[in-house]
């Protein structure tokens, strides 16, 4: 038992994890709901607040109808647009599910890039870390590492070499040019920054600005929708053939009407019934772009391979053919 | 009704849709039935619609509606323990959830009850709602560096605790296994049990 479980279990018995919970919400609403309706009428003669019956066991039929429209009329999930005073309510809730992302993955997590064109995979790519280790999957098209994870134990990286069918030692990631973007270090950087860091953060600003509308699931998560600017969350990078090209967060460019920063994609993100962000997927033309998150904070230890030879000790080895 | 009153109403739908949840949650853990949970909830509900001007912007909300719960949970179980027969249950205002055979969420029950009331209240809204130190000093109305001090206190006595109580649990299956297993090789055995 370590410290790690005792605070995922903790977490677990998060009562928005259980399953009478949107119950509670809904039976909440409903009550907050008959006590304004209440109160309002008990109010408006009076200049001074005045505190209604703690029970409304005295309602007519009449006055429970009303205020059963009442919760539709107050408590409509959806549609929220910018309201002064009062942050509209997906933002507040992605807001605080950033937050909350954040500070999970900063221990640890589990992260799925998948993108699509016209229904045919283009990218996928599996990023699993705890602390500074990392192991990553690539199996787009063309991929590095051929559906072979790069392991990143202790500041060690390990790959897969197909010719003799075992791991070997690649050697410490500072043997890799620093800044260049590509290194392990860079892109768990990236990661934590994808996860719960500026480029979220962008997301939610951009789709706030535009309006979100809620959809409640029946496993305890809501989808927020909006659209964002395509320039909010494919970052450019630099130029290629002469046209400026721009990446989507885990390295993929931006292809089409989402290489133009002005276009607005729409974009979905969703929370989980735990408030942590299960995915973030935007769809323009025939592209789609999901970010899927798991583990947030436990996922486990990343390994070492076992038996990994060196360099050296490959060079060995009888070659192939 | 008119525009502003429109306009009011709108901004309240936005709270609750926000932050509803939230207290729902923040209340379910401290209150000690559900129904006072739900009478919490409406109460910081109805005290948020009717000083809807004083309810602060943004995440600031949020941290009005805790601090508005703790006191309406507070004011509820002054009113309650006067009732004799809950007095001896509220006296631990523990999360008032429903018992489970679930032994991990046992322990966690059990571990939590080992803190003091400040220190628990300090973690669950770290670990469950997500709060930083300085938002959680808001809701208790101290100091950050106190808010954080007693954060530190409390996550290190509930791993101790939890950490404490598993091990116990763990050998506590290990010994049950071991008369069961013993237990089914004198049944079995030739001569044995009947």
């Amino acid at each position: 038992m370590n410290r790690i479980e005792s605070f995922e279990a903790l977490r677990r018995a998060n009562p928005r994890r259980g399953a009478d919970f949107h119950e509670a919400v809904d039976a909440a609403a409903a009550e907050v709901s008959r006590r304004i309706a209440t109160a309002t009428t008990a109010d408006a003669p009076q200049s001074r607040l005045r505190r209604p019956h703690r029970r409304l066991i005295g309602l007519t039929a009449g006055v429970a109808l009303a205020a059963a429209a009442a919760v539709a009329v107050f408590l409509t999930v959806g549609s929220s647009g910018v309201t002064p005073g009062v942050e509209p309510a997906g933002a507040a809730a992605m807001k605080k599910a950033v937050k909350l992302s954040a500070a999970s993955a900063e221990r640890s997590g589990t992260v799925t890039v998948h993108m699509t064109q016209d229904g045919q995979v283009w990218a996928h790519k599996v990023v699993r870390w705890n602390g500074d280790d990392m192991e990553i999957t690539d199996n787009s098209r063309g991929g590095p590492s051929s559906g072979l994870p790069l392991v990143v134990v202790n500041g060690m990286m390990y790959g897969h070499d197909p010719d003799h069918e075992g791991w070997v030692e690649v050697g410490p990631v500072s043997s890799i040019d620093p800044g260049s973007g590509t290194t392990p270090t860079d892109i768990l950087a990236a990661v934590r920054e994808d996860v719960g860091g500026k480029t979220l953060r962008r997301i939610v600003r951009a789709m706030t600005a535009g309006g979100v509308t809620t959809t409640r699931q029946s496993d305890g998560s809501a989808v927020y929708r909006g659209t964002v600017p395509a320039g909010q969350i494919a970052r450019r990078t630099g130029f290629k053939e002469g046209e400026t090209i721009r990446v989507f967060p885990f390295g993929y460019v931006a292809h089409d009407a989402a290489a133009d920063p002005a276009t607005r994609l729409d974009t979905a993100v969703t929370v989980g019934g735990d408030g942590v962000i299960r995915e973030i997927a935007v769809t323009w033309g025939t592209w789609t772009y999901t970010v899927t998150y798991r583990q947030l904070g436990s996922t486990p230890p990343v390994v070492a391979p076992a038996n990994a030879k060196t360099i050296r000790e490959m060079r060995r080895l009888p070659q192939p053919g | 009704m008119n525009e502003g009153e429109r306009e009011r109403r709108r901004r309240f739908d936005a709270l609750f849709e926000a932050y509803g949840a939230d207290i729902v949650a923040y209340c379910i853990w401290r209150a000690g039935s559900a129904s006072d949970a739900q009478d919490a909830v409406a109460d910081v509900f109805l005290t948020a619609w009717r000083r809807l001007d004083d309810v602060p912007g943004g995440d600031a909300a949020r941290v009005w509606l805790y601090a508005t719960a703790r006191r309406m949970l507070a004011n509820q179980r002054r009113s309650t323990r006067r009732r004799a027969a809950l007095a001896e249950r509220l006296a631990h205002a523990v999360p008032a959830q429903k018992s489970s055979s679930d032994p991990e969420q046992y322990i966690v029950r059990e571990a939590l009850r080992r803190l003091g009331p400040l220190d628990r209240e300090v973690l669950l809204l770290s670990e469950l709602e997500g709060l930083s130190p300085a938002e959680i000093a808001s809701v208790l109305r101290c100091p950050r560096v106190t808010a954080r001090g007693r954060l530190h206190r409390a996550r290190r006595r509930f791993r101790s605790a939890f950490e404490e109580l598993a091990a116990r649990e763990h050998g506590g299956r290990h010994r049950r296994a071991a008369l069961e297993t013993h237990a089914a090789s004198v049944t079995h055995a030739p001569g044995g049990g009947s």
